[in-house]
């Protein structure tokens, strides 16, 4: 895919220290998610007013999407860039338009019972996965918006059966903490129909979107933490393959002192994919702060790039500790690269989508 | 009240023999592996027909935006919807589905605002006065509901601790919250675990050989008495009498006798735990029981923390809620689901609610109060109460009021008179019956 917005693809190299702000967006209200569509027009960000915010990148143009009745969390793209998937706390999944000049939803799908936390779309734009805190993974085609396939994780009692049987008692069918095994993140693997999905206790399931086999589970439980016998901390908050594909990374949380106020610090887990070990972690080992990592990406320079709440991480190929952490005006829980590879799109609480731009700053003739 | 008489002809003792008999009790507590030996000495001048006060304490303030008072459409109100209840008109958070089917049994007071008190923000300060329902408490200076109710609903011929916490873990000892009441209606905490511990005699002590000794304690108890009666004489020989008492009734403590299908019910969590004894102890019609919630201190990630914590409770609560009402128990019991204060209206960076004694709520059910009603109103974000504002003194009044206590009463402390209730204010007249 080309586009004239796509600058060179290949051979860039990044240096985090360099990084500098290049653009300053800003919505009234706070931001949960963003992504950049594979033709580099747009940005989109999804927010707690209930909208999507779409940001010309080229001309900083924006508009306002309208379908979701509670925040919006996760987004994703069709590969021409053509479309645009949303899924929010309404459990709802909406396809939109992207380039419209006035986005309107497309197909709009009633897809979990509660809260739809993630969503993810395979390389060849065929599908699209979504869960949440209904425990369910839910394959979508993209042509008409059936369901293909759903997934319920095959460690815990059955949800369906546990539907029934509420009901048949009287009960609400409840939609939070009974299910505590709440779907958080989801990524398709870049060269196959596999799909890997990640938990509120630090199971990743790795599924056969043709057969709706699970293939394996991995571990990560470290990032799980129990609040006494009530509540959860962490889980898989984000997931990620490596640029050769041969990597995934799961981010959460670790080094647990008080969850209720933020004593936790952000990580990764990378794992190799082939033989599921796990390999290392991607921390910042070195005047460490309060943080929590919902989302990284992997450069095509083979670095990864980890938002840790109040920074972003900048780690080398197979190193452990962060080389560089740059501070940011405001928490951060989504982000997203250009595909050009050179500016790295941020959503903040504060409302604010930030441009970093991952190269020196043009030398001015007077500086010279 | 009229003071007995001791060898020395002063009242003065009335006093000091409670303090004593705390004392004594503890100690005996401590020597018996028994910590619990309240007792009613004397009469108590406000019997109240063996109506109880049961509060759950929701330790570190429970968000009213994720609970009583949703606001489903404003920036400040969060990612959670309101739904409706049994009582139509009432919407509660959606985090509380099993509490909505019992509205009907409830009341909601919306219109907290505890900002009169100094340091009313501060986890210790508030939680001190909310307790006592006084402008401010030290510690010790007031005395808490627990032993307010316990002493108002006090009853010669009962056997039992007035004032107890019922714990999801093992027994412990008497807690300082009685103030000038005296250790005698101070709470003792019983576990739902162990129930009450070293309550059966010990390995090669028959009931012969014990009844044997006890009665050489009462005949050496009753020639010292002839001579040389006193407060402490007569704490010290009753709290052994109240030992032996507690004893007979441990089967009181112990949840594990309920059917299989009534523990099953009420779930394998600890609050379900503490409220299946709970409801075991206001059967038996003890004035005061408390369980306690803790943790609900969301600075961070409030809404993924309210989720767990609210199902958490949520259940069990309604669980037994509708079995005191099946059991005609709400009749005679006030249910209060207490907290220090609210959360704020605005969410911080990290997705957390900080401390909010401005605008907040708590929610009741059972006896004394019009169900299904709710006081108050906040405004449309949350941020401040609109109608009918009320503090934790118009709270404290109230509560007493629901189970017959005239909280513009005093209590009479060796001579000396203690109003019940903070006198500047009083109850929430429209919310009761």
């Amino acid at each position: 895919m080309t586009s004239p917005n796509i600058e060179k693809t290949t051979e860039v190299t990044l240096d985090g220290r360099v990084a500098h702000e290049v653009r300053d967006w800003v919505h009234t209200s706070r931001l949960l998610a963003c992504r950049v569509d594979p033709t580099g027009r747009f940005v989109f960000a999804g927010s707690t007013d209930r909208t999507v915010q779409r940001w010309e990148i080229a001309t900083g143009n924006n508009t306002t999407l309208v379908g979701h009745d509670n925040w919006v969390r996760t987004l994703g793209c069709s590969p021409d860039g053509a479309t645009l998937y949303s899924g929010g706390y309404d459990g709802r999944l909406i396809f939109w338009d992207a380039a419209a000049a006035k986005p309107q939803p497309t197909r709009t799908i009633e897809a979990h019972k509660g809260w739809l936390r993630a969503l993810a779309v395979s390389s060849d734009g065929q599908w699209i996965a979504t869960g949440g805190n209904d425990r369910m993974v839910k394959i979508w085609s993209s042509q008409d918006g059936h369901l293909v396939r759903e997934f319920t994780p095959t460690n815990i009692i059955d949800y369906e059966a546990y539907r029934t049987k509420q009901i048949a008692e009287g009960h609400f069918v409840r939609e939070f903490a009974e299910h505590p095994q709440f779907i958080f993140s989801l990524a398709f693997h870049p060269s196959s129909h596999e799909l890997v999905s990640g938990d509120l206790l630090g199971n990743i399931h790795h599924w056969n979107v043709e057969t709706g086999q699970l293939v394996r589970k991995l571990d990560a439980s470290e990032l799980h933490f129990n609040i006494g016998d009530v509540s959860h901390n962490g889980g898989i908050l984000g997931l990620f393959f490596g640029v050769d594909h041969k990597i995934l990374s799961a981010t959460g949380l670790h080094k647990q002192t008080n969850a209720l106020a933020n004593g936790q610090e952000g990580v990764g887990l990378v794992f190799d994919w082939e033989s599921g070990k796990k390999l290392r972690k991607q921390e910042r080992l070195k005047n460490s702060e309060s943080s929590t990592m919902w989302r990284g990406v992997y450069h095509s320079s083979g670095q990864f790039i980890g938002g840790l709440s109040n920074d972003i991480g900048f780690w080398m190929p197979g190193e452990e500790d962060l080389y560089y952490a740059l501070k940011t005006k405001s928490p951060i829980f989504d982000m997203d690269l250009h595909p050009n590879q050179i500016d790295l799109f941020t959503a903040h609480f504060d409302g604010h989508l930030r441009t970093l731009r991952l190269q020196p700053k043009p030398t001015s003739p007077a500086a010279s | 009240m009229e003071y007995e008489k001791y060898w020395c002809n002063s009242s003065q003792h009335l006093t000091g023999r409670r303090q004593f008999l705390g004392t004594a009790l503890a100690g005996l507590g401590t020597a018996a592996g028994v910590g619990l030996l309240a007792h009613p000495l004397g009469a108590g001048e406000l019997t109240k027909q063996g109506k109880s006060l049961m509060v759950i304490w929701l330790a570190g303030g429970i968000s009213q935006f994720e609970s009583w008072d949703p606001k489903s459409d404003v920036e400040t109100g969060g990612p959670f919807r309101a739904i409706p209840t049994t009582v139509p008109g009432i919407h509660i958070s959606e985090l509380l589905p099993h509490t909505a089917m019992q509205m009907h049994h409830m009341a909601l007071i919306r219109s907290i605002n505890t900002t009169v008190m100094p340091g009313a923000d501060d986890h210790g300060i508030s939680t001190n006065a909310v307790r006592a329902g006084r402008l401010t408490r030290t510690a010790t200076d007031f005395p808490e509901l627990g032993a307010a109710a316990a002493k108002a609903l006090d009853r010669d011929d009962f056997p039992l601790p007035g004032h107890i916490f019922a714990s999801a873990g093992g027994s412990g000892g008497r807690q300082n919250n009685a103030a000038y009441l005296g250790p005698k209606y101070a709470g003792v905490t019983i576990g739902a675990k162990d129930g009450v511990i070293n309550s059966v005699l010990p390995n090669g002590m028959t009931v012969s050989v014990d009844g044997q000794r006890n009665s050489w304690r009462r005949f050496v108890n009753d020639r010292f008495q002839q001579r040389h009666r006193s407060a402490q004489t007569d704490a010290f020989t009753q709290s052994y009498e109240q030992a032996l008492q507690l004893m007979n009734r441990r089967e009181i403590f112990d949840v594990s006798r309920e059917p299989q299908t009534v523990q099953d019910r009420y779930g394998s969590g600890e609050l379900g735990k503490q409220l299946l004894l709970a409801r075991r102890l206001l059967e038996n019609e003890v004035p005061y029981v408390e369980v306690r919630h803790d943790g609900w201190d969301f600075h961070h990630n409030n809404f993924e923390f309210h989720i767990h914590y609210v199902a958490d409770f949520d259940r069990p609560f309604s669980i037994f809620l509708s079995d005191l009402a099946e059991r005609g128990l709400l009749e005679r019991t006030l249910v209060v689901v207490m907290t220090e204060f609210g959360r704020t209206p605005k969410i911080n960076p990290g997705y957390g609610r900080d401390h909010w004694p401005n605008s907040w709520s708590v929610a009741l059910a059972g006896c004394g109060i019009h169900r299904g009603a709710v006081i108050g109103k906040t405004n449309d974000s949350g941020t401040e109460v609109v109608d009918r504002q009320v503090d934790h003194r118009h709270l404290f009044h109230t509560y007493l009021r629901a189970v017959g206590v005239d909280s513009a009463g005093e209590f009479n402390i060796g001579g000396r008179s203690f109003p019940i209730a903070d006198t500047a204010t009083g109850p929430i007249e429209e919310l009761l019956t």
